[in-house]
């Protein structure tokens, strides 16, 4: 993976988790936005129910105080004052006063709290109302609700009690309204909410007392486990019901306990509050989000794409300028802009071309003076050998003509020969250096190795067995299926025969010469091992250095070809060698040559060039 | 003897207790007497028999006053109009006027013609009779008192209508005597005599009155709630028993009601179920899912023996008592045994004794109210001329 696609991807990852956490922190708030609105909504209901608890308690304190007030009940509460009174005259009076007074629920009772007349039960006279007996400051408790007896069983409402005190006596006037599903009819309610009533009436939850403004409710059976919450522990709870699988369907109960005077649980309020039309919003602010988080992403992408590329092009540079000195190309250079990291880099880089060009450049003229001062050593010395016998033969002829003029003649013959032979000597001597400056570029051509190793060790193979000499045994390991690569046959051919040469000239007891091809990745390999008496690794450190031989008559040049033929094909060469063991030649070679390598050959024909 | 002699008596010294001193003047012949009734007879046909009781009991008296011949079963007969009125106007179900019969026999009526008013509400009667639009009207027993207090004139006969709760046979719930005799002793008569009734009434132990029988006392009529939780304690828990009674009867209504408290007080569970009015035998029949019903019973004549062969024979065919035939004559004793056998199964369980109520204008005179068996003495009923009868009201 690329750079440039690495941070891509690390751009884009970031961008989803920014947008990610955004979208999700939008989607928090959002929510408990609607979750205050949703609270606000149902407080907003609770306290209207309160407030219309409050009015219409208000209201029925009014009016019951107002019948208490009234002439036919004092009037009644002074029949009743008297001794043996006949209360039985009152017994329909309260359906009458009740129905002129708007009261569902309306109670006489006397001091002993037994009823005299009933309204929403006329048949329970004479019966006990006994908490009305309770002491109890009335008219300081206002409205209350509590738990009344209707011929149609217990019901719930909302009442209060005043008294009409006639000497020790007092008639008490209890009325009230019932607390019902017209009650909840007249709640207000926002759209989406609605009210419910559960009407506390028996131990445990019964469906059936769960009333909305219509009637008993439906599916009253899935209130069950807020209000038995609520029977055991009253307090205001919220639950959420899911009616179906449908998210929009869910309704959120708000439980406000109803107590009694004695604080018991005598009913509660369900508020409601659908989800239907904040799921509708929350779904498009979701499809939104989606849409905007799609958009961003694209356009994110495609900053992304953008800033990675504009990032690592600096980086490329550099990349591809370090594969260029790779390549060899030392005067490599990046081009920098910005003074940032990467922008230090590049000139950083640059500066270290630049260095190793110059370092490169002094190298290559150390090595030059060098390779020219072995290069006068060599010819001094190679010259050496054959002007001093020059020397010595035409002094002898100077001493014979001067001093034996008698054998001048003999000594003539003699010194000419001599001297024909040593100037034969130094003849070869310069053709060796005029083959070595010569050494031409290759032609390329589709070149199968294995085929010019057998034909250079056929070359030798007299050789090999020649009588008088110690025998050689070639063993050729050749992979047949070896990729024919781009080379010159011949420079091979001739770096080949160097390398038998100096094989054999390294196995003077003879031995075995192993030569094997094989396929290294596309790269043909040739190994070339003796079991000669092998090399110091101080020999192995020069051994490619031109003129430099360990041998007595050696000119110092074969190896030194072998690795120009070696480099100008792109390959390289190595050797492995072991003192009395024997020496391993490795040539790598390339399907195809890369650029030519400057080699020392070439910087010699350069040299050659500046001084032509 | 003696005990028609004793009825004989009691009639007198009851008609002397409700006649106006003022019924001493002399009868004054003309003039029209408004009736108001609640009833709505649709023919005046005297062989038509009406299953409602009202409505039966409204087409006697008009049969009283257009036919001659009285039969032996207490029914009329003959022709329309050979009776003390003929015919004047009718209008099936609305009102019929009758006028006076000039060769009647026995005499002509005092007043020239009966202007009758059917199917009125009982306040608009008592209503237009305070607003004297009306000379005669019912008055439901429960509001006589109130009448009374408002200033109306009222005329309260004998109690003659025995209010009873009757379980008819082969229900089921009912079947144990025990849940019947816990029902029974829960009902508290008195408060139903004193606060429904507004004391126009008596409580009723016995299938006979008082004042027929004479041996009413002997039955009890007090509640004894104790008694009826620990039979209802006895019994396996039985289903919620359910007590009808006439929808358009107010009475019943309220009376039914406190029964159901009474029983709640005693731990019974019951409820009250308004059922359409109509013959009881009937009803109950058509009432299937009801257990116990209130049903009212005229007494059809001052008789014992006749009065109660008759409410056997109109409450064996529900309850399956007894109602095999009295010796003739029979006994107080034999009476007595018949009743307190009837009583103690507790298929039908007395409750009170309901007199008729009669709301009067100020210038009605001699108005009797009859007895059982008895029909509208509007024959001998005479009216005061319009100064008299301003006077009577400002005295009123």
């Amino acid at each position: 993976m690329t750079f440039r696609s690495k941070l891509f991807w690390v751009f884009t990852l970031a961008l989803l988790l920014s947008v990610g956490l955004i979208a999700a922190g939008v989607m928090v708030v959002t929510q408990r936005a609607f979750e205050d609105l949703n609270q606000q909504h149902s407080d907003a209901l609770v306290a209207q129910f309160q407030r219309e608890f409050e009015r219409r308690g208000q209201d029925i304190v009014h009016r019951v105080q107002g019948i208490a007030d009234a002439e036919p009940t004092v009037r009644m509460a002074i029949d009743l004052s008297r001794p043996k009174s006949d209360v039985s005259i009152y017994v329909n009076d309260a359906r009458g006063v009740s129905h002129a007074h708007q009261l569902d629920i309306l109670d006489f009772a006397a001091n002993d709290g037994s009823i005299i007349s009933s309204a929403e039960w006329p048949a329970r006279f004479g019966y006990k109302l006994s908490w009305v007996t309770q002491p109890e400051d009335w008219a300081a408790r206002g409205s209350f609700l509590t738990k009344v007896e209707t011929p149609e069983g217990p019901t719930l409402a909302l009442m209060s009690v005043a008294t009409v005190r006639v000497g020790d006596n007092n008639l008490y006037v209890a009325g009230g309204q019932r607390l019902g599903k017209e009650f909840l009819a007249s709640l207000v309610l926002p759209t989406g909410m609605r009210a419910l009533l559960y009407l506390n009436l028996d131990p445990a939850y019964q469906p059936a007392n769960l009333l909305d403004s219509n009637g008993p409710a439906n599916d009253a059976e899935r209130f069950a486990p807020i209000l038995e919450k609520e029977q055991q522990q009253p307090g205001q709870q919220t639950a959420k019901i899911n009616w179906t699988s449908d998210p929009a369907s869910a309704e959120i109960f708000h439980a406000l306990p109803l107590l009694g005077r004695q604080k018991e649980l005598l009913g509660v309020l369900l508020v409601g509050n659908s989800q239907r039309e904040i799921a509708i919003v929350e779904n498009r602010i979701i499809w939104l989000a989606l849409a905007v988080v799609g958009i961003g992403l694209l356009i994110g992408l495609l900053l992304s794409w953008w800033g990675a590329a504009r990032v690592t092009r600096p980086v490329r540079n550099l990349a591809e300028g370090a594969r260029e000195v790779a390549a060899g190309n030392w005067n490599a250079h990046v081009d920098v802009r910005g003074g940032g990291e990467i922008g230090q880099l590049g000139r950083a880089f640059n500066q270290m071309t630049q260095q190793m060009s110059e370092q490169r450049e002094r190298l290559v003229q150390s090595e030059r003076v060098a390779a020219w001062r072995e290069v006068a050593r060599r010819l001094a010395h190679e010259l050496k050998n054959p002007l001093f016998p020059l020397q010595t033969t035409v002094e002898n002829l100077q001493r014979a003509k001067e001093q034996r003029p008698e054998q001048f003649e003999e000594v003539f013959r003699e010194s000419t020969g001599i001297l024909l032979s040593e100037i034969e000597n130094l003849k070869t001597i310069t053709d060796r250096f005029s083959d070595f400056s010569k050494m031409p570029q290759p032609e390329l051509a589709a070149v199968n190795m294995n085929e010019v190793v057998r034909s250079a060790v056929k070359l030798f193979e007299a050789q090999f067995g020649a009588v008088g000499r110690p025998p050689i045994t070639p063993e050729l390991h050749l992979q047949e299926d070896l990729p024919a690569i781009q080379a010159d046959s011949a420079l091979l051919h001739r770096a080949l025969e160097n390398l038998i040469l100096n094989a054999m000239d390294a196995m003077p007891a003879g031995g075995v010469l192993m030569l094997r091809t094989t396929n290294n990745n596309g790269k043909v390999h040739l190994e070339i091992s003796d079991t000669g008496t092998g090399l110091t690794p101080e020999e192995c450190d020069r051994l490619f250095t031109p003129y430099y031989t360990t041998k007595q008559h050696g000119t110092g040049l074969g190896l030194a070809i072998v690795q120009s033929v070696v480099s100008d094909h792109g390959g390289r060469i190595s050797v492995e060698s072991e003192t009395g063991v024997g020496t391993s030649f490795h040539i790598e070679l390339p399907s195809q040559p890369a650029r030519r390598a400057q080699t020392i050959p070439s910087i010699f024909e350069k040299e050659k060039g500046k001084e032509g | 003897m003696k005990l028609r002699l004793c009825l004989f008596l009691a009639a007198i010294s009851f008609a002397l207790a409700t006649v106006p001193a003022e019924t001493a003047r002399r009868p004054r012949y003309g003039g029209v007497l408004r009736v108001e009734i609640e009833a709505a007879v649709s023919s005046l046909e005297p062989t038509t028999g009406v299953k409602d009781l009202e409505v039966s009991g409204a087409k006697r008296q008009f049969d009283a006053l257009i036919y001659r011949r009285r039969n032996s079963d207490g029914t009329f007969s003959s022709v329309a109009g050979s009776g003390l009125f003929q015919i004047a106007e009718w209008e099936p179900g609305k009102h019929v006027t009758l006028t006076a019969n000039e060769n009647a026999p026995g005499g002509r009526p005092f007043v020239d013609s009966i202007q009758i008013q059917m199917g009125r509400a009982a306040r608009d009667m008592l209503l237009d009779l305070e607003l004297g639009k009306t000379d005669l009207t019912e008055i439901p027993v429960e509001q006589a008192r109130r009448a009374v207090d408002r200033g109306v004139r009222v005329s309260v006969s004998q109690p003659d209508e025995l209010l009873a709760l009757v379980f008819p046979a082969g229900r089921t719930t009912t079947e144990d005597a025990r849940v019947r005799e816990a029902l029974a002793a829960a009902i508290d008569r008195a408060s139903i005599v004193n606060f429904i009734l507004q004391k126009n009434g008596e409580a009723a132990g016995g299938l006979l009155p008082q004042w027929s029988s004479g041996t009413a006392f002997l039955f009890s009529t007090a509640a004894d709630v104790v008694r009826a939780k620990e039979l209802w304690a006895q019994l396996p828990k039985s289903a919620k028993l359910v007590l009808g009674y006439d929808l358009g009867d107010p009475l019943e209504q309220s009376v039914a009601e406190r029964i159901v408290v009474n029983a709640r007080e005693a731990g019974i569970s019951v409820t009250a179920q308004a059922t359409p009015g109509a013959e009881a035998a009937t009803a109950m029949a058509a009432s299937g899912d009801i257990d116990a019903r209130l049903m009212r019973f005229r007494m059809p004549s001052p008789v014992p023996r006749v009065a109660l062969m008759n409410f056997l024979a109109a409450l064996s065919p529900v309850t399956k008592i007894d109602a095999s035939l009295l010796p003739d004559p029979a006994s107080p004793q034999d009476i007595y045994d018949r009743e307190r056998a009837i009583v103690s199964s507790y298929r039908v369980v007395p409750l009170v004794w309901l007199p008729q109520v009669y709301g009067l204008s100020a210038r009605v005179r001699n108005w009797i109210a009859p007895g059982p068996g008895e029909t509208w003495p509007l024959a001998d009923v005479w009216l005061d001329g319009p100064a008299e009868a301003a006077s009577e009201k400002e005295k009123r």
